[in-house]
C-alpha cells in the first residue's frame, strides 16, 4: 500500500551560477541574496495504490515521474505533505547503485545488497541464489569494469530482486540483459505481481504499460492529468503508438 | 512475504533527525564496514607495494623531514623523528579525513540521489577508513621508536584513549565541513589553504619553544595543537597528559561532534536536492 496525501517536491532553481562562497559572502555585503525561482516537481499530489496492484506511470519527460519514484523510495522528501508505504521497498531505479567497478561481481554483491539495507550474512547465505540468476558464471571473480553494461545490469536486478519486496518500483528497466534474460526478469517481476507486491512501473513504450498494468497515472507538469483503468488512460494518451522508426 | 519484519515509512511521523539518522545507520552498519573496506582496496590494490604503502608512506615523509629539519631542532628535541612522527600521524589523521570527506560528500555523493542509504554514511565511512590508516600507522612510528632507542613507558596505555578522542572531533569536524562542501562548493579549495597554512602555525615539525612567548600562549586556541598534544604527550614525553588538555580535548571533542551531527542531520534532507 502507498499513499500520497497532497504532496510536494520544491526544487529551488538558481537563476544564477552554482553560488560558491566568495559568491555568496559578496552578495551578502552587497545586501542582495542570490535570486532563485521554485520548481514544484510534484504539485499538491494526491494519489494511492492498493497493496497487489500494478500501476504504470507515464508522462512527457519532465512531468514528475522520477520525482514521484524517488519520494516513495525515499530518496527525497517531500517538501509538503505525506507519503507513507507500508513494507520494504525495492527500488529497480538504478540497477547496482553503488557499484564499485574496481570491485568484483561478489563483493559488489555484498556492497549492493548493503546499500539496499540487507545485512552481510543475509546476503552471504544468498549469495549463489543471486549468481545463479544472473547468468555471470565464473566472471564473478572478474572486477565488474570488464563486465559488459548488460552483465552489470543483470547482476543488479539479480540482487535487487532476489527478496521479494511489498513495494517494487520499476524505471524503464525492464529490458535488461538480452532477449533469454528478458524472459527471465519479466516472468520474476510476474510473479511478484501474482503473490502480492505492490508495483509501479514508470515507462514511455505503451506496450509494456499494457502488458504489466491495472491502472495508469498520467502526470502532466506535476499533477495528475489522468488516473484510471489501463485502456482507459493509454486510449487517451497514446491512441495508436507506432513505433517511432516505423514509417 | 518478505524475511525481513515489514517496516512503515511515514514522511510526516518519523523521529527527529537527529536520532533518526542514528538509528539508521546502526541499521546500515554493514555498509560503512564494506566502504571502509572497499576505499582501502582501491586505494592500495592495484599499486606493486600494496599495503605496504600504508607502512612506508610515513616513514619516508619522516625521514624526509627529518634529514631537513632535525639539524635545526637537535638540541631542543631528541630523537626527533619520533616527535615529527608522532605529531604528523595525528595531524595528517585529522586534516586529511575532514579533506577527503569534504571530496567525496561533494564529487562521489551522487549515490545519495540515486537511492536511500543513511545520508551520513560517507562521511562515516572515510572518518572510518581514516582512522584504520591512522592505526597502522602506529606500526612505522614504533619501528622508529625501537630504532632510536626512545624510552617506551606505560604512558602508552594512554593512546587508546587520545585516538577515541580524536576520532570523535575529526567526525564533528568532517560532518560540519561536508555540509558546508555541499552548499558552498569552493568550501574545499579555502579548507585546503587553511589546512597548508595550518600545518605551518602549528607546533608539528617544530617544538612549542620556538615560538615567541607572545605567540605560543595563542596556541591553546588551536584546537588542532592541543588534539596533537593529548597524541604525542604519551609518545614522545613517556607521560600521560595532564588533567587539563584531557577535560578541554574531551570537551572540544564532543562540542564539535554534537555541533557536526545537528547540522548535519538538519541539513540532511536538502542533500538530495542540491548534490
Amino acid at each position: 500500500m502507498i499513499q500520497l496525501d497532497q504532496v510536494t517536491v520544491r526544487f529551488r532553481i538558481p537563476h544564477e551560477r552554482i553560488p560558491t562562497f566568495q559568491e555568496y559572502a559578496i552578495r551578502w555585503l552587497q545586501r542582495r541574496g542570490v535570486r532563485y525561482s521554485n520548481f514544484n516537481a510534484l504539485n499538491n499530489l494526491s494519489f494511492s495504490v492498493d497493496q497487489g496492484e500494478t500501476v504504470g506511470v507515464i508522462g512527457p519527460n519532465g512531468a514528475g515521474k522520477s520525482t514521484l519514484l524517488k519520494v516513495i523510495a525515499q530518496v527525497i522528501r517531500p517538501t509538503q505533505g505525506r507519503v507513507r508505504l507500508r513494507g520494504r521497498v525495492a527500488p529497480l531505479l538504478e540497477l547496482g547503485a553503488g557499484f564499485d567497478y574496481e570491485m568484483t561481481g561478489r563483493e559488489n554483491v555484498f556492497l549492493n545488497g548493503a546499500v539496499l539495507g540487507f545485512s552481510r550474512r543475509d546476503m552471504a547465505r544468498r549469495l549463489d541464489r543471486i549468481v545463479d540468476f544472473s547468468g555471470i558464471g565464473d566472471f564473478i571473480d572478474a572486477p565488474v569494469r570488464t563486465y559488459s553494461s548488460g552483465m552489470v545490469a543483470r547482476l543488479g536486478f539479480a540482487v535487487a530482486t532476489d527478496v521479494q519486496p511489498e513495494v517494487l518500483i520499476i524505471d524503464e528497466v525492464l529490458a535488461v540483459g538480452d532477449a533469454h534474460f528478458q524472459q527471465k526478469s519479466a516472468a520474476r517481476i510476474r510473479k511478484f505481481r501474482q503473490s502480492g507486491s505492490t508495483i509501479l512501473v514508470v515507462s514511455h513504450n505503451p506496450a509494456s504499460i499494457k502488458a504489466l498494468c491495472n491502472r495508469v497515472l498520467w502526470l502532466e507538469r506535476g499533477v495528475i492529468r489522468l488516473v484510471g483503468p489501463v485502456e482507459q488512460v493509454m486510449q487517451q494518451y497514446a491512441p495508436d503508438a507506432p513505433s517511432p522508426f516505423s514509417k | 512475504m518478505a524475511e525481513q519484519p515489514p517496516f512503515i515509512y511515514d514522511s510526516a511521523q518519523r523521529p527527529p533527525p537527529f536520532v533518526d539518522e542514528f538509528v539508521q545507520l546502526l541499521r546500515y552498519r554493514d555498509l560503512i564496514f564494506l566502504m571502509i573496506g572497499n576505499i582501502l582496496k582501491n586505494r592500495y590494490k592495484r599499486s606493486m607495494l600494496g599495503v605496504f604503502w600504508m607502512l612506508l608512506n610515513p616513514l619516508l615523509q619522516t625521514i624526509v623531514l627529518a634529514v631537513a629539519f632535525g639539524a635545526m631542532f637537535k638540541s631542543a628535541l631528541p630523537h626527533y623523528p619520533v616527535y615529527l612522527l608522532s605529531g604528523l600521524l595525528a595531524w595528517s589523521f585529522m586534516t586529511q579525513t575532514t579533506q577527503y570527506a569534504m571530496g567525496v560528500m561533494a564529487t562521489g555523493g551522487g549515490l545519495l540521489k540515486r537511492i536511500y542509504i543513511p545520508r551520513a554514511t560517507y562521511v562515516v565511512a572515510v572518518v572510518g577508513n581514516g582512522l584504520v590508516n591512522f592505526l597502522v600507522s602506529i606500526l612505522p612510528l614504533t619501528l622508529i621508536v625501537w630504532f632510536l632507542g626512545h624510552p617506551v613507558s606505560a604512558s602508552w596505555l594512554f593512546l587508546p584513549v587520545s585516538v577515541v578522542i580524536l576520532a570523535l572531533f575529526t567526525l564533528g569536524l568532517a560532518l560540519l565541513l561536508s555540509t558546508a562542501s555541499v552548499f558552498f562548493t569552493d568550501s574545499i579549495d579555502i579548507y585546503q589553504i587553511l589546512v597548508q597554512a595550518g600545518f605551518f602555525l602549528t607546533p608539528i615539525m617544530y617544538p612549542l619553544a620556538v615560538l615567541p612567548e607572545s605567540l605560543s600562549g595563542w596556541m591553546v586556541l588551536n584546537p588542532f595543537f592541543l588534539f596533537i598534544e593529548l597524541f604525542r604527550t604519551p609518545i614522545y614525553a613517556s607521560a600521560v597528559p595532564d588533567a587539563g588538555l584531557i577535560a578541554a580535548t574531551v570537551a572540544l571533542a564532543l562540542l564539535t561532534l554534537l555541533a557536526g551531527w545537528t547540522v548535519f542531520t538538519r541539513k540532511a534532507d536538502l542533500l538530495a536536492y542540491r548534490l
